[in-house]
């Protein structure tokens, strides 16, 4: 339970974090809430050599009016986004799912970003930006870049983000009344989902997303192509085991991981289209 | 009911027990006021120095905060057969009362020597000794403490200071009775269950502290629920434990766990002089089986004949795939019964 020995440097900026890392090299890691990274630094499951704490960087902590999109900081706690008034009235499935996320002391430091960069494919708010064709801003050495949620998370624990890279801000659409829904099956309150669905009905579809279904979050074309054709959501479910490869582990064997993905698919859909 | 109170020596001999049924305690009272105790049992949680300075707190006429309860090293507390089968009050708890009591009977010597009193013209009432018939005059046990420490002026043969030990070896067992009702309400699709109602009666007998009582069933019941539902040492085919920290070994949290509705029956026991039984075994004893009792009438519902411990999500929702795959029910819900159980088809969002 005691981490391996590691350097630590604090940013005084975004601009001085994406040097740091530069300097660092690959064996940085950026630092934020810490309650993803260190649990596994713990354990030894991660062992980064230095480690640039942004933990500071107060400007990187927000819920703005961005027009047509609601602009999250990347350092916004999960209990800010959760009680964040702009996200419960613009895109209500990100406040909501925020407090799904671990317990309250978690919420009260783990970040939004820092979920996101982590890319733990058992982590509800990927799933959530990727029902929500989420946008992610990202700072590196060559100045800033967008990465829509589609193309960000490769793995577990892999994403977009390069070694020198930076994420500072999430842009999640207005919802404007649309329907929306996320189901976590959790045995306990502070556990990971063992399977989660988010769905967001609008534009006259419904886009549905997986979390822990494989090693990344996973939008479930086929259910989204067969509710487009007519499908009911039963009928609809029963195509969301299309691409995914759900972890077997001590928590629950991927036969019953297949089976609740279609229960909570179902119910996610119902739930988005009767809200 | 269930056998507590583990004692008494000669029986324990008989059943080839190394050692006996007793316990020992002491109390002395401070020239300060406070009085110390020192315990043979030693607590983990069970509110011993709470339940412990209540008795002697009546006993001695102080308050609770008076009281300083030592205990679990033994060099303190040098004789002690220790907590385990709900002995700790019906035994140790007992042999403070007793010593307690050897402190208030010395007390009555000194009262009388120093009111200029015969001893039978003393009465013990709101917690200090008074001549009967002229309540101004009195003396209280802190007072009594205090002058038995500085000794200038001592009845004829007795010692200095005011302090007495006791042993005791209870005669008989104690017996603790209590029924538990649970019902459950469960996920078909998802196999999840939720606990809808706890409801407990205990009769522990003579209760000291009502919060402790309460507060033990309360512990207990959460380690019988997480026994029943959660919990489970999980190992793979090379003997690698798979649950080995809190992320995957489920200890249920407040989240997951009901509101209990707690009574009481009180019939004191017959086998000590308090008429104590002990109480922190109930919730462990009683909650598995009626949880799981619970679980499997629902379960029967769906033609499902067996489920073991822990009933997670996962292997309800199997159990019921195999009943269903290899038999359809065919049994109507059968009158009688507790009625403990309910299983509604379609409940939606029970677990997300």
């Amino acid at each position: 339970m005691i981490p391996a020995a590691f350097d630590y440097e604090v940013a005084e900026s975004a601009d001085h974090a994406v040097s740091l890392l530069g300097e660092h090299g690959e064996d940085a890691k950026l630092l934020a809430g810490g309650h993803s990274l260190l649990p596994l630094m713990r354990v030894r499951l991660a062992a980064p050599s230095v480690l640039v704490d942004i933990g500071r960087l107060g400007d990187l902590s927000y819920v703005r009016d961005g027009g047509d999109h609601v602009a999250v900081g990347a350092l916004t706690t999960m209990e800010e986004a959760h009680f964040s008034d702009l996200l419960e009235r613009e895109c209500p499935i990100l406040a909501h799912t925020a407090g799904e996320v671990g317990d309250p002391q978690v919420r009260h430091r783990g970040t939004v970003g820092g979920t996101v960069a982590h890319a733990d494919p058992a982590s509800d708010i990927p799933t959530v930006l990727l029902a929500l064709d989420a946008t992610l801003v990202v700072r590196g050495p060559d100045g800033e870049r967008t990465v829509p949620a589609s193309d960000f998370w490769l793995g577990i624990f892999e994403s977009a983000l390069g070694p020198q890279d930076l994420l500072t801000e999430i842009r999640v659409p207005k919802l404007g009344g649309a329907g929306w829904n996320y189901q976590k099956f959790h045995p306990r309150a502070q556990d990971w989902a063992i399977v989660g669905v988010a769905a967001v009905a609008r534009n006259g579809g419904v886009s549905v997303a997986l979390t822990n279904m494989g090693e990344k979050p996973l939008r479930a074309g086929a259910v989204e192509q067969a509710l487009a054709s007519g499908s009911d959501p039963a009928a609809a479910a029963e195509q969301v085991l299309e691409g995914t490869s759900a972890p077997n582990d001590a928590l629950a064997s991927s036969e019953y991981r297949e089976h609740l993905a279609k229960v909570l698919t179902r119910r996610a859909i119902e739930g988005a289209r009767s809200s | 009911m269930e056998v507590c109170g583990w004692a008494p020596s000669q029986v324990l001999g008989t059943l080839q027990y190394a050692g006996g049924g007793w316990e020992r305690a002491s109390v002395r009272c401070n020239p300060t006021g406070k009085v110390t105790v020192v315990a043979g049992t030693s607590p983990h949680g069970q509110g011993h120095s709470t339940t412990f300075s209540q008795i002697v707190a009546d006993d001695l006429g102080v308050t609770p905060d008076d009281v300083e309860v030592l205990a679990g090293d033994t060099s303190i507390a040098t004789w002690g057969l220790d907590s385990y089968g709900s002995r700790s009050l019906s035994a140790g708890g007992v042999a403070i009362h007793k010593a307690a009591e050897r402190v208030r009977e010395k007390a009555r010597i000194l009262a009388a020597h120093e009111l200029e009193v015969a001893e039978e013209d003393l009465e013990w009432t709101d917690g200090k000794f008074q001549v009967k018939g002229a309540p101004d005059r009195a003396k209280t046990v802190p007072e009594l403490a205090f002058s038995a420490w500085a000794a200038h002026n001592m009845p004829e043969g007795v010692d200095p200071v005011l302090e007495a030990s006791a042993v005791f070896d209870p005669p008989n067992w104690t017996y603790p009775s209590g029924t538990h009702i649970c019902v459950v309400e469960i996920d078909p699709d998802t196999g999840s269950t939720r606990i809808d109602r706890y409801v407990a009666v205990d009769d522990c007998g003579t209760i000291i502290n009502p919060m402790v009582v309460d507060g033990q069933v309360m512990g207990g019941v959460a380690q019988g629920i997480a026994e029943a539902l959660y919990e489970e040492a999980i190992y793979d085919e090379n003997g690698t434990l798979l649950t080995g920290n809190m992320s995957t070994y489920r200890v249920p949290s407040a989240a997951e766990l009901p509101g209990y509705t707690l009574g009481k029956t009180v019939t004191p026991s017959s086998t000590n002089p308090m008429g104590v039984k002990g109480i922190g075994e109930t919730g462990t004893i009683a909650a598995p089986p009626a949880v799981m009792n619970a679980v499997a009438d629902a379960l029967r519902f769906v033609g499902v004949e067996f489920i073991d411990k822990p009933a997670s999500a996962e292997k309800i929702w199997r159990v019921v795939q195999q009943a269903q795959g290899q038999a359809p029910p065919d049994r109507a819900p059968e009158g009688g019964g507790t009625g403990a159980a309910s299983m509604t088809p379609g409940v939606e969002g029970g677990a997300a």
